[in-house]
């Protein structure tokens, strides 16, 4: 039809008019799709069908966002439609759209039952292809929120075993996801059988079948997801649970060094948590734990754990190590997030007191306090804090002014608010109101 | 109950070896031992399909080539020819008289297909696949009757089956239709749009009040048929393939559009003089306004007034509204054209720039105790509150309308399971959200009416009637004439045939609201586009200042000038 394309007076027909211009294989051209995507763009091609269904989309957003859920499924009702588009067939979008929204009306309307979520996965699934194990993981991530394991692990098999011509590479990362929450689900089951033992049918604990069985089965696509690169918390939490269940020692600690040392993997404060935990619990050493523990400081300065490592290199009574741990509580409460923890303070003060015991105490805590003179006070000794804080902290922090910011005026004692914060000058008022506190 | 599928399929399972096979859900084989589930699928009985209807195969292609269904042969202009009668007959329904459908109609059908030497004619124009055959039918004068395609068909027959899959259709010239040939000569095509021109010409022919915009809205709710007519032709014509280009559409197509394509066809046709349209047929200006001020809830005291615009217009004459090739060759747009006239109307009374007929609200207030006087101001209120409502109404109904069939027909076979799968899809997943939200999609046609605001008291009403306010407020007396208090009118200094080449949104900035606002009424009581509606105001005006004397266009947005006496 290329030459009847020029005349102008055939721009007018298509106003309500079929659209002639689908008809190119006469001439054994091949169809292909315009390469304008007609569906979005408001030109004089935009026929009354596509108008609808944008005018339907737009007020179902309309009533999504202010939460009028009723009516947004009365909109999608109108809008399914459009999965009928008889031009060119329901593009990726809209089936997503209808997905996505549809499952979001689902979850909020006041009368959605189980079925229709089921129904409207299992619809949007047989609907096309390139969302189908994206569908399927939402789907049995659903039924496990509401406690159906069986069918979340069935919809799992089910999609494993699905195949469209080529893998793509997405494909192929969405099969690796569905493998591996298969097991966890497997792990979940075995959970639930743990907790349901009777001791007395199985006087040995390790010799359950079924329980074999399901951690055989975890195990398989636990450990090939761990081999990858990735962030895989939940996982590797599981299976070493699972592991230690079964007295598994050395893979346990291989599985948790990997993690939490394999430069491949993206760095993961939360992997040297783990191994942490875990040679805690298996009694190890100081010295080990010291070690892990130092490269979570250099991860994570203000994490919790930072406390017990201050607290075990101040066992181990080596100077270099007493600094070090200085250095470390200095660093946490650099974040404001410890401001008001008593531990850290008394810990403060514990190893203030012990580094008191050296001769040259004053000279590596200027040293250490050196950047941080002009912030400090700001930060944590402030005539607001001295309200805010509780008694005991206040007598800890009190007693530390003097030591870590020596030659300052601070405002901040213990058992009454004082004036603004001076600068060196010394009035009668301060002298007497100092005098006060240290009764 | 699955055995009956996999009966045939003895392969060993892959994990634990078992032959047990079942369906799944989903229509997969799968292993009952061990739930392995494979790629083989359960085959699907297409139900409409019927393979023992074939009537003639060639020794092309062999199984490939879907074989024509048993059913009878039959030509597009057939097609039309049904569609168009369910349309009239949906009209008649509607209360147009029967005169229109059985004396205006089919003469002017009949003429029409002599004319594009579709029938009636014993050399058919038409071309068939075999070229040079011409062949001959016979069309009874009954619309009614279905004939059947008799002698032609030896050859159209093996011409039909021996065609290739890339011009499949069900009718025997939709290639033909569309071909290149065909569609130099436009003017002899028929498509859904072009039925609706007829109708409109048919309509206009005899004199019926039901102007353009009143059939597209008709169309639009759904009360005549149009999107989808193809679903009631009879069984026996089955629609296919190439059928869909022409017989499936997607929009419904605007007021100029089929303007266009009516006077293109009065043209074609060479159709001599209509019924001349005089002041007390209902098409007139003088009786058409009536309803238009009635539906804008106008006082109806401003009839006389538009009626005399009218007349200083020249547009009262009867030859002016009744098409004649020679005289006067285009046809007019009944409605544009009145609501044009009660524009300007409004305009001259109510000076509508933004000021004077908000003063003129104040005086009609300040004069008025009884509350009997028309006042712009509580006219605007009252009808911009229903617009508005109504507005949105029309949104909601937009967004709601199905446009889906319930037979999709689709251009290639090919794509016809891939169809039927995602229509049962979508169908079940609206069933889904019908229950979920307990509102059916399918919305009940309510009785039609001329009317899109109803004014009055009562609970169903838009807002309280002012139709029987007095002028007075916005009146003064001079020399013992009625005049209105407004004495000067504006104009945009735009000629009717510049506003085709401008962008209405620039020329919509530059007016005064309140016109704006009152052709948006007006565009939403008729369906028209702004633009539309602003180029007839501007054509009607140059009419009414005509012979006002010489005012050179002062460059500048609005010409200003001085009222003379209306007597």
């Amino acid at each position: 039809m290329d030459d009847d394309k020029g005349e102008p007076g055939l721009l007018e027909d298509s106003d309500g008019e079929a659209d002639l211009s689908d008809d190119k294989s006469s001439k054994g051209e091949n169809y292909n799709l315009s390469a304008i995507n007609p569906q979005y763009k408001e030109t004089w091609r935009t026929s009354s069908f596509q108008h609808s269904t944008k005018t339907c989309l737009a007020l179902m957003r309309e009533a999504l966002l202010h939460h009028r859920w009723q009516e947004a499924a009365e909109y999608m009702a109108c809008y399914t439609q459009r999965l009928e588009e008889p031009k060119h067939g329901p593009v990726v979008q809209d089936k997503e759209l209808i997905w996505r929204i549809g499952t979001e009306i689902l979850h909020h309307h006041p009368n959605s039952k189980m079925e229709d979520y089921n129904n409207i996965y299992e619809r949007m699934k047989d609907s096309g292809f390139t969302n189908y194990l994206m569908i399927s993981l939402e789907h049995s991530f659903h039924l496990l929120q509401n406690g159906h394991i069986k069918d979340a692990k069935h919809q799992l098999s089910v999609a494993e075993s699905w195949r469209h011509g080529k893998k793509s590479a997405a494909q192929y990362k969405m099969t690796e996801l569905i493998l591996v929450y298969k097991g966890l689900l497997d792990y979940v089951m075995w959970c639930d059988k743990k907790s349901t033992l009777n001791r007395a049918e199985y006087p040995d604990r390790l010799d359950n079948q079924d329980m074999n069985n399901l951690f055989r089965a975890a195990s398989v696509h636990l450990k090939e997801i761990l081999k990858k690169p990735g962030v895989w918390d939940p996982f590797i939490l599981s299976y070493v649970e699972m592991l230690e269940y079964y007295d598994d020692h050395e893979e346990v600690i291989r599985v948790l060094k990997d993690y939490a040392y394999d430069n491949k993997f993206p760095p993961n404060p939360n992997a040297h948590v783990y191994l942490y935990r875990y040679l805690e619990r298996r009694n190890a050493s100081q010295e080990k734990l010291m070690k892990v523990l130092k490269v979570l400081c250099a991860l994570v300065p203000s994490h919790e754990l930072m406390l017990e490592y201050s607290r075990l290199l101040l066992k181990s009574d080596q100077i270099t190590n007493i600094h070090k741990a200085l250095g470390i509580v200095l660093e946490m409460l650099d974040f404001a997030s410890w401001r008001s923890s008593l531990d850290a303070w008394n810990l403060l003060k514990a190893i203030i007191k012990k580094l008191k015991s050296q001769s040259n105490w004053k000279d590596s805590v200027a040293e250490k306090m050196a950047a941080r003179k002009d912030w400090w006070p700001a930060l944590h000794f402030t005539r607001f804090h001295a309200s805010k804080d509780s008694e005991e902290l206040k007598e800890v922090k009190a007693s530390l002014t003097k030591v870590l910011c020596p030659g300052l005026m601070l405002q901040y004692t213990a058992g009454q608010t004082t004036t603004e914060e001076g600068t060196g000058k010394k009035t009668s008022k301060r002298k007497r109101m100092s005098s006060i506190s240290q009764l | 109950m699955d055995e009956e599928h996999t009966a045939g399929y003895k392969e060993r399972c892959a994990v634990c070896s078992e032959v047990d096979w079942g369906i799944s859900d989903e229509g997969r084989f799968y292993c009952r031992s061990c739930h392995n589930v494979i790629e083989r699928t359960k085959e699907v009985v297409e139900p409409t399909f019927n393979p023992s209807s074939s009537r003639i195969t060639t020794l092309s292609r062999g199984a490939r080539t879907k074989t024509p269904e048993r059913g009878q042969q039959w030509v597009i202009c057939e097609g039309f020819q049904f569609i168009l009668r369910n349309q009239a007959d949906a009209l008649i329904r509607l209360g147009v008289s029967p005169r229109f459908k059985d004396e205006v109609l089919c003469e002017l059908w009949r003429s029409f297909l002599q004319k594009s030497g579709q029938a009636y004619a014993s050399s058919l124009g038409r071309p068939s696949r075999t070229a040079g055959v011409t062949t001959v039918l016979h069309r009874g004068g009954d619309t009614e009757s279905s004939t059947n395609a008799s002698e032609t068909d030896g050859d159209s027959c093996n011409a039909g089956s021996a065609r290739d899959w890339s011009t499949f259709s069900g009718s025997l010239d939709a290639v033909s239709y569309l071909s290149g040939h065909m569609r130099r000569t436009r003017h002899s095509l028929l498509s859904m749009k072009r039925t609706l021109a007829l109708i409109h010409v048919a309509l206009v022919w005899s004199r019926e009040p039901l102007t353009l915009s009143d059939l597209l809205r008709l169309v639009n709710e759904g009360h005549v048929p149009y999107v989808n007519a193809y679903q009631e032709l009879p069984d026996e014509m089955k629609l296919q393939g190439k059928d869909a280009l022409l017989f499936r559409v997607q929009s419904v197509p605007s007021h100029q559009v089929v303007h266009s394509d009516a006077q293109a066809l009065i043209g074609f046709l060479k159709l001599p003089a209509f019924p001349p349209i005089s002041r007390q047929s209902l098409l007139h200006p003088s009786l058409l306004s009536l309803r238009y001020l009635m539906d804008a809830n106008l006082p109806d005291e401003l009839h006389p007034w538009v009626c005399r615009l009218m007349e200083r217009a020249g547009m009262a004459d009867q030859t002016l509204h009744t098409i004649h090739l020679k005289d006067c060759p285009s046809l007019p747009r009944y409605d544009v054209q009145t609501a044009s006239l009660i524009i300007v109307t409004v305009k001259l009374l109510f000076g509508l720039d933004d000021r004077t007929e908000w003063e003129l609200s104040h005086e009609a207030c300040d004069q008025d105790e009884s509350g009997a006087m028309f006042n712009p101001r509580r006219w605007f209120r009252v009808v911009q509150a229903a617009l508005s409502r109504a507005q949105h109404r029309r949104t909601q109904e937009v967004a709601r309308k199905q446009w889906v069939p319930q037979k999709p027909l689709l251009l290639s076979s090919q794509k016809k399971s891939v169809a039927l799968k995602t229509k049962r899809v979508a169908e079940q997943v609206q069933l889904c959200f019908e229950k979920l939200s307990g509102r059916p999609v399918s919305v009940q046609r309510g009785d039609p009416s001329s009317f899109r605001f109803l004014w009055g008291v009562g609970d169903s009403a838009d807002g309280p009637s002012l139709h029987q306010k007095k002028l007075d407020g916005i009146l003064t007396l001079k020399n013992g004439v009625p005049t209105p208090s407004n004495s000067t009118y504006w104009r945009p200094a735009l000629s009717a045939s510049q506003m085709c080449s401008r962008l209405y949104s620039d020329v919509e900035a530059t007016l005064p609201r309140s016109f704006v606002w009152l052709l948006q009424l007006f565009c939403f009581l008729l369906d028209v586009k702004p633009a539309y509606l602003l180029q007839e105001v501007l054509r009607v005006e140059a009419l009414v200042v005509k012979g006002n004397g010489k005012r050179g266009r002062k460059p500048g947005s609005m010409l200003r000038t001085k009222i003379q006496t209306w007597a």
